[in-house]
């Protein structure tokens, strides 16, 4: 026998407790919690109005000039999130400058700031007798309860999130294999464009749909700027309002059951765009998954 | 291939200054950079890749100044540290890469060939991340030569391989020098590497190249504890570590024959050195195979020393805690310091 061997117990230290399902039952219970939170005003939408309610909610001609200019508008906030945002982001991934902390702050801003604030900014930006309504009247964009107002509301909410996450994808590239292809022949341009932009994608897709999904839903700022919306520009429905702010006066005149109707309506096309984009993701048919390391 | 000199090359980075730096590097000839982090190893890599701007000297290949050229520009084979692989990217699509920068006709062929001489066929269509660190050293070097560069530019190749792909990489590497023709500046921790490729050497300390010179030289008169330590010394000292200790002690016996920045030796016997050399006495710390024999730590004096034991190894051996009497010859010691001269010092 040597001394050693004393110290070391025989068997397994006996508990009282097996704390092991008990941990795994207090995961499932917490999460479980969050995800009926999350399911049952879903479901109660559902079950308030018949579903024959939502087809005839479908059918009026308002309903679907919202829900093609809620879709229509969030497409073009999108895009300028692409061609605006990637490159702030970029900027602020790559190059050091003073006040880059001051800029990434203000870029923040309307991440934290109220809606209804950043709907009452623009109000005064754009009311009549200020410049910029002089010169948005003057190149044919008004913007005051017209589909270019909701767009602005859009981008000023949503495009934060493209920058902020293409600002970090860019930044996770690493700069040695930058440097390897430079080395190799490739100037900064093709560097960004065979190098750095494939690497950097997916973080900027996910940006591109956190986006989205926040143009979507947007209803604070709108309230203010384009509470209704007026044909002109590329819309030529009737008068109409994004599909929240349509939802919202449904509720506010009484109207529970029409309210329901059309925001589950909403509800299915939105997942089923966003379920889309997902499995695509997934699947691999859009390219950003190619040379992804394992698993 | 061509001649490259580099002339009084200068550079900053934040606060730190390097150079200056000469450098001549013909067809075929390898120079190794060592030194301790921080040293400005991999700042003067990426100031002859281009990546950080020259404020003094001149980059000559051929007799043309390329130090204001912009890296793409350069010919040079630059690997960084990581290697630097595009991850999204096939090991065949790395190699392809620089060709097809370049719209190189041939693009196909060139990178089969390339595939077939590292040894990377049954790998063609994997990407990095799937591949061994050695396999990933082959691509990074099948990839350079994929860009016909001029020069190629090593930071630490031999970063985490295992001894079978260190032995490889040594190989392939022996192969660009002599075949290819290539010359190369590799930076480098690792001794056997260092000498088994490198035709001279340059030792970085703080940003100013402390010796410059061929591997003969290095090994005979390492100069500083960090050179000393690269060629194998197990003894080294630097004045610090020799501070203390009373007249007739160890240290005050080695702080004697020590250079300014100290001194370094290799003890080969045991237990006593020629005749007429001091005897001192240590405890044993630790004994192990050294082949031949053994080698023997033990603390004298404050300070550990590394001793051999040759064979034939007759009883007793050293045990552990046991005190143990040695002998150094003094003829062993290695001054170190900058003023120290091979044959001039005592």
């Amino acid at each position: 026998m040597n001394r050693g061997a004393t110290n070391a117990p025989s068997s397994p230290p006996r508990r009282r407790w097996r704390t092991g399902p008990l941990w795994l039952t207090l995961q499932l219970v917490l999460s479980g919690s969050l995800l009926l939170l999350f399911i049952l005003p879903v479901v109660a939408l559902f079950t308030y109005a018949p579903i024959s309610h939502l087809f005839e909610a479908a059918s009026i001609s308002q309903v679907r000039a919202a829900l093609w200019l809620t879709f229509f508008a969030s497409g073009i906030a999108v895009l300028a999130a692409v061609v605006f945002g990637i490159p702030m982001g970029y900027l602020l991934a790559r190059r050091a400058f003073r006040g880059r902390t001051v800029v990434e702050s203000l870029v923040a801003l309307p991440v934290v700031v109220p809606h209804l604030l950043v709907g009452l900014g623009l109000f005064f930006l754009v009311i009549p007798g200020t410049p910029l309504y002089r010169f948005t009247q003057s190149i044919g964009f008004p913007v005051y309860d017209t589909i270019w107002g909701v767009v602005l509301v859009m981008v000023f909410v949503s495009a934060p999130y493209t920058v902020l996450a293409s600002e970090l994808s860019f930044r996770a590239v690493d700069g040695r294999v930058l440097e390897a292809a430079r080395s190799l022949g490739a100037g900064s341009a093709t560097v960004f464009l065979t190098v750095t932009f494939p690497l950097a994608l997916r973080g900027v897709v996910a940006g591109l749909i956190l986006s989205w999904a926040r143009a979507v839903s947007e209803i604070g700022g709108l309230l203010i700027l384009a509470y209704a919306v007026y044909p002109g520009g590329p819309y030529n429905g009737p008068v109409t309002s994004t599909i929240s702010v349509y939802i919202y006066n449904l509720f506010q005149n009484g109207n529970l059951a029409d309210a329901a109707a059309v925001a589950s309506l909403f509800l299915i096309i939105a997942f089923v765009l966003f379920l889309v984009v997902r499995l695509g993701e997934r699947s691999g048919w859009l390219p950003w998954r190619r040379g992804e390391l394992a698993p | 291939m061509s001649h490259w000199v580099v002339e009084g090359l200068e550079t900053d980075l934040d606060h730190f200054h390097l150079g200056p730096v000469d450098l001549d590097l013909v067809p075929g000839s390898a120079i190794a950079v060592l030194g301790t982090s921080g040293a400005g190893k991999t700042t003067l890599l990426r100031t002859l890749a281009g990546f950080l701007r020259t404020r003094r000297g001149r980059i000559l290949r051929d007799g043309v100044d390329i130090s204001g050229w912009a890296p793409e520009d350069r010919a040079l084979g630059y690997v960084p540290q990581g290697l630097g692989l595009l991850p999204h990217r096939t090991v065949a699509g790395n190699i392809r890469y620089p060709m097809e920068l370049r719209n190189r006709p041939g693009a196909g062929r060139r990178t089969q060939e390339l595939l077939d001489r590292f040894r990377l066929v049954p790998l063609a269509h994997r990407y990095p991340a799937r591949l061994s660190a050695g396999e990933q050293q082959r691509v990074a070097i099948a990839r350079a030569l994929a860009a016909d560069p001029g020069m190629i530019v090593w930071d630490e190749p031999w970063q985490a391989l295992d001894v079978i792909a260190r032995y490889e990489l040594g190989l392939v590497l022996h192969e660009l020098r002599e075949t290819d023709r290539v010359p190369m500046v590799v930076v480098t921790h690792d001794p056997s590497l260092a000498f088994s490729i490198a035709d001279s050497f340059v030792v970085l300390h703080e940003g100013r190249v402390r010796k410059q010179c061929d591997a003969a030289t290095l090994l005979r008169a390492p100069s500083d504890p960090f050179a000393a330590r690269f060629v194998g010394y197990e003894n080294v000292y630097e004045p610090d570590a020799l501070a203390g200790g009373a007249v007739g002690s160890l240290r005050a016996w080695l702080r004697e024959r020590a250079g300014p920045e100290g001194i370094a030796f290799t003890c080969p016997g045991l237990p006593t050195g020629p005749a007429g050399t001091p005897l001192w006495e240590g405890t044993v710390r630790s004994a192990r195979p050294g082949p031949p024999g053994l080698a023997v730590e033990v603390v004298s004096d404050e300070l550990l020393v590394t001793l051999r034991v040759p064979p034939p190894l007759t009883p007793p051996l050293p045990t552990l805690g046991g005190r143990i009497r040695f002998g150094i010859d003094a003829s062993t010691l290695q001054p170190l310091g900058s003023s120290y001269r091979p044959g001039v010092g005592t």
